[in-house]
């Protein structure tokens, strides 16, 4: 009998990782996602703790990240506005929104914006493995 | 103040903490406080503005905090600092943000603060009188202790 191996779902066909870049003002919630992503291979390549960081990082590296998991509600400049800025720079970015239960019309905003899928609070590690692995793998 | 505020905030509380501490989390009955509420060593405070407001604070002690933020965390954290302050803030963003979606489907319209975190005993003085409500962990229990009029 053959046991199934499965994959990390961080990794590429070429066996090379997705690269992550997280934009959240909790350093609690960078923490989380840092610790369910790395644990499937993803690459976390930068982290950004507010919206206009978020986006310098982004324009950073942006030839580099597959993926940007962006937090809703941040000082400075809030996960809405740094969307439209990543649009405007990438149109094929690929942004996953991380959003606290109660925000839902930010939600709808940010799928209009571009978002391709979003991850409610408190962060479930098999939800945000999935979401992420959906959206880099289409 | 009517008790159909402070409902939310517990059950909130209730499924939040059952979701992060992977274990069952239950309520006491509900008090009335006075208008001084003396804290113990760690507050969670959230305020309220709008159609309803006030403040909401969760009320622990520091050896719950600190093992409610442990598993939270997935490792032992033994003092206050960054990281603890930062995870007590993300634990009130989730029971606010909760609370804040079946109070506005009751109809209510308000805005919720970021969490502000006290550590060492505070006092808060209300122009109403509180609601008080156990809530029971494995870990330890706290108090959820809400104060919020309609405007």
């Amino acid at each position: 009998m053959s046991e199934e191996v499965k994959e990390p779902r961080g990794l590429k066909l070429d066996g090379s990782s997705y690269k992550v870049l997280i934009v959240d003002d909790s350093i609690f919630v960078q923490k989380q996602l840092r610790q369910i992503l790395t644990s499937e291979q993803f690459d976390i390549i930068d982290a950004a703790s507010d919206g206009t960081e978020g986006v310098e990082k982004y324009k950073q590296h942006q030839n580099e990240i597959d993926v940007v998991t962006l937090d809703i509600t941040m000082p400075n400049m809030d996960g809405i506005t740094a969307l439209e800025h990543i649009m405007k720079v990438n149109p094929k970015a690929k942004v996953i929104m991380i959003s606290a239960l109660g925000k839902e019309e930010l939600v709808k905003q940010a799928l209009v914006a571009g978002a391709k899928n979003y991850i409610v609070k408190p962060l479930d590690r098999e939800k945000v493995l999935s979401r992420i692995h959906a959206v880099v793998s289409r | 103040m009517r008790v159909e505020y402070i409902n939310p905030f517990v059950e909130s509380a209730v499924s939040v903490l059952r979701e992060v501490l992977g274990s069952d989390v239950s309520r006491g009955q509900i008090s009335l406080g006075s208008k001084i509420s003396v804290l113990h060593d760690v507050a969670v405070i959230v305020g309220l503005v709008g159609q309803v407001e006030g403040r909401v604070v969760l009320d622990l002690d520091k050896t719950t905090a600190l093992k409610i933020v442990s598993v939270m965390n997935g490792e032992e954290m033994t003092e206050f600092d960054e990281m603890t302050n930062a995870t007590l803030t993300e634990l009130g963003n989730m029971i606010s943000g909760r609370a804040v979606t079946r109070l506005a489907e009751l109809g209510y319209k308000f805005d919720v603060t970021p969490p502000a975190i006290f550590v060492g005993s505070s006092t808060v003085s209300d122009t109403i009188e509180s609601l008080i409500v156990p809530i029971v962990t494995e870990f330890g229990a706290f108090k959820i202790n809400v104060a919020l009029r309609e405007r």
